[in-house]
């Protein structure tokens, strides 16, 4: 196991840094500074606004001073002592005499200033928007796993039936379906010729409805298929024979002995599931006007906002490859059969 | 060995000879494909979606033929039409075109597939009753009804006539810049106005001359207009007095070097353009550079406007003057093949249907654009960008798949760690990201590559899209690697290249299609993705992911244009569905091993 997780942290180190560092350069390689708008900024303006993000700097330092964890801003102290007069490590005086951070970098957790949103770094905007986008992605993964696990033991108890061919074509159409035209036959549905619900933004249970069901749906049709299929197999299986030989309910044979294995292939897909949240809350977001991470990435993306789109890239990298390796280490805590040296 | 025939044991008399050969032919089980095809028929979900996708790229393929409206023009309204259930006749466009710059300008890429797609003749006339005359010449002439719309002239008491016909085959004319005898220079300044660091407009001088020496007559011009890609220039020179059959000048040159900014005046043999900024510059400006240019006559092919003015100056109206002649096209050109054919689809499209068409089946969408005809268009874009984009993904897959799979190993570790680790990174933040730094290269790289930004787009999705084909083939090629007839390949002394491009690659041939197949509905749900977030297809151009776009931005409390949504998504919603059952049902001929499996 011990093996396995150092693999894992390795190849998490180079996968990070890969995409940290080729972000950064083809970012910084864009002709032009994300502040050249319409109209032509003062010589001595422009020049303040690149020292305030140091994109005066030569390229590597910028890298460095990105990537952290160094004291590249303020050279002459490494420690410096605060206003009680303690002697700490970590802080620094900036140039006004205000207490700065003296280390800063994504090595810290640091993701920098925003470029468009002045006043606020990425840090501030991730903090406010990472558990609305959370939220959202925990509920549509739980609609998706209740509604896909029952109408995949639905339809795998009677193979072939009328209930089976009809969940099989609706999972087929929710995978066919982009989500954003889903949504749109819903909210027509829901919001305008039956009002239920409310159209868009977020707080209430009412406003999560909608959004989490739509971004689960396409999670849902998947893991319908891989239910039936696991379910199916494992129906067939001697165990499930011997225990309805045992007398005992079938309701009892098929949740507790059946579904155990059934469900196996459903939870090596929830890595890839989480990634396919992620990336459907982007578009969710966007339609239901949910102020989440996705439609700030989207907004970054499109307003040349380059510090935050890299943070958020950077992000959900790390979560992404921490999940897969949480989904890997369930599988084989699941399943007695697989082991990790396989790798 | 050559005593072998000798032997006993290996002579066999002809009789039995063919006796053995006709017992083996009927041996000869079946071929995998046959096979397989036997199998997919007997798939009824499988094989009406195969039914459904041949007569979807049959209709999306024929587009031109299909006597439906023009996916592009635009009629203003003020919302989206409902359905009419009609089949309309033809009338003729309502609205006349804009009244802007003097200059006509390159008129290729021209169509002539409905009512919507129109030339414009345009006259002065003194008065309404010159006006009417001059449409009945044009009707005339034409053969076709005209609409007349008359607006008081710019200057003086006449009228400007626009007389608008719907387009035909040679109304369209292509424009040939011949060499003229006039050459000379050309020399470019960036030049800057007092104070400000960077140039802000460009001045460029023209001399020209012919070959006797008599100086090009600038008072001919009426105006002009730059197109400079990159360090080659376009000046246009538009003509003072139209003439029948005569485009505008174009003087072509090439500079040394980029000029800084947008031209803002042009002087020809020391005069100054009409329309040109009165710039003044210093005495020795910087960036000057002096270049050879060549001035080029436009010779438009036979056209409407040609035809208009020949017949005017053979029977001269009172009071009527031909200007010029103007054309609005239809759709998008496709290059090559696919253009040529469309050509032909066009003309058996006039030479059935006239200029006859559907009315608004599916309604219209917020500017007027008749919706089924986008559809129609728009799966053409759809399919392209999922055809071309899994034939990407195939290529790098494939190969890389193989080699990894072939090569075994320490390589094959390594090239797989690789693969998991793309994996794991989320590729659409990544893809977004790249798309919006490459989108800011964009100009550089049309004018240098001929790269738009729909070729970096397949590139792109196709280029992210490989990583289950290649773990597929190589698994796939691990377990071919082994068998007997690699071996003896081996032995025979093939080299690795050899085995892998035909020996190995034809046997993972079936699972590589299978893939393929559910590639494609992937990478258009991709498309419609990217599209939705505004990053994918541009407008105008269509596709259906656009289209669904559309149709989410129509939802509103107040009037629900259902058509909007439902059109576009069935289209796209049945498409990939097809797409999905066809490829399952595939994966099930192909490899019936595999059944049922996900």
């Amino acid at each position: 196991m011990l093996r396995f997780l150092a693999r894992r942290f390795l190849w998490f180190v180079i996968t990070v840094s890969t995409v940290m560092t080729v972000s950064f350069f083809l970012m910084h390689s864009v002709k032009g500074g994300p502040f050249d708008g319409e109209r032509k900024l003062d010589p001595v303006i422009e020049a303040n606004i690149k020292a305030r993000y140091h994109l005066d700097w030569p390229l590597w330092r910028q890298y460095l001073q990105y990537v952290g964890p160094f004291n590249l801003d303020d050279q002459r102290a490494l420690a410096a002592f605060d206003e009680e007069g303690g002697f700490a490590l970590w802080r620094s005086e900036g140039a006004d005499g205000e207490p700065t951070r003296a280390f800063g970098g994504v090595l810290t957790g640091d993701f920098g200033p925003s470029f468009r949103y002045k006043d606020f770094t990425v840090n501030d905007i991730l903090e406010e928007s990472l558990p609305i986008s959370a939220l959202l992605g925990v509920l549509s993964m739980m609609f998706a796993i209740a509604l896909g696990v029952s109408a995949g033991i639905a339809s795998a108890l009677r193979p072939g039936s009328g209930i089976d061919l009809t969940l099989r074509i609706a999972a087929t159409g929710g995978i066919a379906l982009p989500n954003f035209v889903i949504a749109s036959f819903l909210v027509i549905l829901l919001v305008f010729l039956i009002p239920l619900l409310p159209v868009a933004g977020w707080g209430t249970i009412q406003h999560m409805l909608l959004p989490g069901f739509c971004l689960g749906l396409v999670f849902a049709a998947y893991i319908a298929r891989l239910t039936r299929t696991g379910m199916l197999e494992t129906l067939s299986a001697d165990y499930i024979r011997t225990a309805h030989a045992k007398g005992l309910a079938p309701r009892t044979v098929v949740m507790r002995h059946a579904l155990k294995g059934g469900l196996l292939p459903v939870v090596s897909y929830l890595g890839p599931a989480t990634a396919g949240i992620l990336t459907g809350s982007l578009v969710i977001e966007k339609i239901f006007f949910i102020p989440g991470t996705g439609s700030h990435f989207i907004n970054a993306a499109t307003n040349r906002d380059y510090t935050l789109a890299m943070g958020v890239t950077i992000l959900f990298t790390v979560l992404v490859y921490t999940l897969n390796t949480v989904v890997d280490m369930a599988y084989t805590l699941l399943d007695p059969r697989i082991t990790l040296e396989d790798e | 060995m050559s005593d072998a025939h000798q032997d006993s044991r290996w002579s066999i008399d002809e009789a039995e000879l063919a006796r053995l050969t006709k017992e083996a032919r009927q041996f000869k089980g079946e071929s995998l494909w046959s096979d397989a095809w036997r199998r997919l028929r007997r798939n009824r979900a499988a094989f009406l979606a195969l039914l459904f996708l041949a007569a979807f790229g049959g209709v999306s393929l024929l587009a031109p033929f299909l006597p439906i409206p023009s996916p592009k023009a635009i009629s203003l309204r003020d919302e989206p039409g409902t359905p009419e259930w009609l089949w309309s006749v033809p009338a003729a466009p309502t609205k006349a075109p804009d009244r802007g710059a003097a200059t006509t300008r390159s008129t290729r890429n021209l169509w002539n597939d409905g009512w919507r797609h129109r030339s414009t003749v345009i006259l002065a006339a003194d008065d309404e009753g010159a006006a009417e005359e001059a449409r009945a010449r044009v009707e005339e002439t034409s053969g076709r009804g005209a609409i007349l719309e008359t607006y008081p002239a710019d200057e003086g008491d006449g009228l400007e006539v626009y007389a608008s016909v719907p387009m035909l085959e040679g109304d369209a004319p292509e424009v040939d810049y011949r060499a003229t005898d006039f050459g000379g220079t050309a020399t470019c300044w960036d030049v800057s106005t007092a104070g400000a660091d960077e140039p802000v407009g460009a001045v460029h001088s023209l001399r020209l001359q012919s070959a006797d020496g008599t100086d090009f007559d600038a008072a001919q011009v009426s105006g002009w207009s730059v197109e400079a890609r990159g360090r080659s220039v376009r000046l246009f020179l538009g003509r003072a007095e139209a003439r029948p059959g005569l485009g505008d000048w174009v003087v072509a040159y090439r500079l040394d070097a980029e000029p800084g900014s947008l031209p803002t005046a042009v002087l020809l043999d020391g005069t100054l353009l009409p329309g040109s900024a009165a710039v003044a510059w210093e005495g020795t400006p910087r960036g000057a550079q002096t270049v050879d240019a060549k001035l080029l006559e436009g010779v438009e092919a036979m056209d409407l406007g040609r035809q208009v003015a020949a017949s005017l100056a053979a029977s001269p109206i009172e009071g009527v003057t031909y200007l010029e002649t103007r054309h609005e096209d239809g759709y998008w050109e496709f290059k090559g093949l696919v253009g040529a054919m469309d050509r032909a689809l066009r003309r058996a499209r006039i030479a059935t249907f006239g200029l006859w068409q559907t009315g608004n089946w599916m309604g219209t969408d917020g500017q007027g654009r008749d919706l089924l005809a986008r559809i129609v268009w728009g799966s053409r874009t759809s399919i392209i960008v999922g055809i071309i984009a899994s034939l990407c993904s195939l290529l790098i897959g494939v190969l890389y798949g193989a080699f990894s799979g072939y090569m075994g190993g320490r390589i094959d570790n390594l090239m797989m760690r690789i693969v998991d680790v793309l994996y794991s990174i989320p590729f659409i933040f990544v893809v977004i990201f790249l798309i919006t730094v490459v989108n800011e290269y964009r100009t550089e790289l049309e004018d240098q590559f001929g790269i738009d930004r729909e070729k970096i787009f397949f590139l792109v999705i196709g280029a992210i899209y490989w990583l289950t084909m290649a773990r597929v083939v190589r698994g796939q090629v691990l377990s071919l690697k082994n068998t007997e007839f690699i071996e003896a390949a081996r032995v025979i002394g093939a080299s690795t290249t050899r085995i892998l491009l035909s020996h190995v690659v034809p046997n993972v041939l079936s699972i590589v299609i299978v893939y393929l197949t559910l590639t494609i509905p992937a990478v258009m749900l991709f498309e419609a993705f990217l599209s939705f977030l505004g990053l994918g297809i541009e407008p105008p151009k269509v596709s259906w992911g656009l289209l669904a776009v559309d149709g989410t931005q129509a939802i509103n409390p107040i009037k629900i244009y259902w058509w909007l949504v439902v059109f576009p998504a069935g289209a796209m919603g049945s498409t990939l569905l097809a797409l999905n059952i066809l490829g399952d049902g595939l994966r099930d001929a192909l490899d019936p091993k595999l059944r049922g499996k996900n």
